[in-house]
């Protein structure tokens, strides 16, 4: 089932592009100002945008560098890496779950780039899911 | 070499990630938030990004006409002339709101401001209402007192779910007649005015709230902090 791992693989890269485009955001200070386009400008200036001093934005961008990572390892074969990149997953989907929770009661703010990314983080979830399913 | 192609992918997608994101922090200027004032802010006008080093100046807009007649503070021969596009839901705008009154109190009459409306639909669920509410209220000349009510009690408002009754609540307060009120907030006046504003702020390439400009340039958003904006004002007084 390597075509789900590829679909994970891309997925992540659309990930890692928007969790890199929200740090670019948070480190310049742009989101402060309010936008058109953005409705982020709330979401990033509150508290919880920050994790013990990093931006939550930039974790979010390794996390999706490391499941990228992992599912192309697992396209080469690699051993056991199919179970890390699983936990991962779900870890990150727990995580998005949480976030989507601090938006809506909160926060009571959405942004449409951190929606985007519980989006893949979901379909990332229901891939590895499939895989699991397949694998048995 | 089939073992290490999954290991060259990694590292050429690092790479690009990470040289995007050192190119694209280089190039868009970082922006402080309007309300910090620190003290550590350079102010030597030598320094790289100063409010005064204006290298790449912007260029004189001239843009469509916006409202008419537009809301005016000041004398028409003020030397400096402020035009600020403005969405009173916006937190950053609700911030400037004190800074600019602070200038004005500052320069008095050198100082002239318009105030253009720029509500950000659907960003901003009662901007609308807001700059219906203010634009009802400037029909019967009291514009300005509605504009400082809503932005001064912005977080009073903005996670209400029907910001009408509030706005309404202003309206009595500052003394306008509420059944015209009331009935201008849903006219035609009311909707044409903020749309030429829009239509005039979109032909200036307003992009984001607040936008301002000075003498018909736009003032950098990182130059909006009251110290910087000072800095920024004098430097305009000496020309």
């Amino acid at each position: 089932m390597k075509k789900l791992y590829v679909v994970a693989a891309l997925l992540a890269l659309v990930g890692l592009a928007d969790a890199l485009y929200l740090t670019i955001e948070h480190v310049t200070g742009q989101s402060v100002r309010c936008t058109i386009i953005s409705g982020c400008s709330a979401v990033l200036s509150s508290p919880y945008a920050v994790v013990a001093g990093i931006p939550l934005a930039a974790l979010g961008a390794a996390a999706y560098f490391t499941v990228f990572s992992l599912a192309i390892l697992t396209i080469f074969g690699y051993p056991r890496v199919a179970l890390v990149l699983r936990g991962m997953v779900i870890t990150m989907f727990a995580v998005s779950v949480w976030l989507i929770y601090l938006q809506a009661f909160v926060i009571r703010e959405f942004c449409q780039y951190c929606l985007l990314s519980a989006l893949i983080t979901t379909a990332l979830l229901v891939v590895v899911m499939i895989n699991r399913g397949v694998r048995g | 070499m089939k073992r290490i192609l999954p290991f060259i992918i990694i590292l050429v997608v690092l790479g690009v990630a990470l040289g995007s994101a050192w190119y694209l922090t280089r190039t868009i200027p970082a922006s402080p938030a309007l309300g910090s004032q620190s003290p550590s802010t350079s102010q030597t006008p030598s320094s790289q990004g100063s409010p005064g080093a204006q290298q790449q100046k912007p260029p004189v807009v001239q843009g469509v006409p916006g409202a008419d007649p537009p809301h005016v503070l000041g004398p028409a021969d003020a030397p400096i002339k402020i035009e600020e596009f403005g969405d009173f839901e916006c937190p950053p705008c609700g911030i400037f709101h004190p800074i600019l009154e602070q200038m004005h109190q500052e320069f008095g009459d050198k100082m002239q401001i318009t105030f253009r409306e720029f509500p950000l639909v659907p960003t901003h669920q009662h901007a609308l209402a807001a700059a219906s509410a203010a634009e009802a209220a400037g029909l019967q000349g009291k514009f300005w007192e509605m504009h400082d009510l809503i932005y001064d009690h912005q977080n009073d408002w903005k996670k209400e779910f029907d910001v009408r009754p509030i706005f309404e609540g202003y309206a009595k307060q500052i003394g306008v007649d509420i059944e015209r009120y009331n009935r201008d907030m849903n006219g035609d006046l009311v909707a044409q005015r903020i749309f030429a504003d829009g239509k005039r702020g979109h032909s200036l390439g307003v992009k984001g709230t607040p936008t301002v400009f000075m003498n018909g340039r736009e003032v950098p958003f990182e130059n909006l902090p009251a110290e910087k904006l000072r800095v920024v004002i004098q430097n305009e007084l000496r020309k």
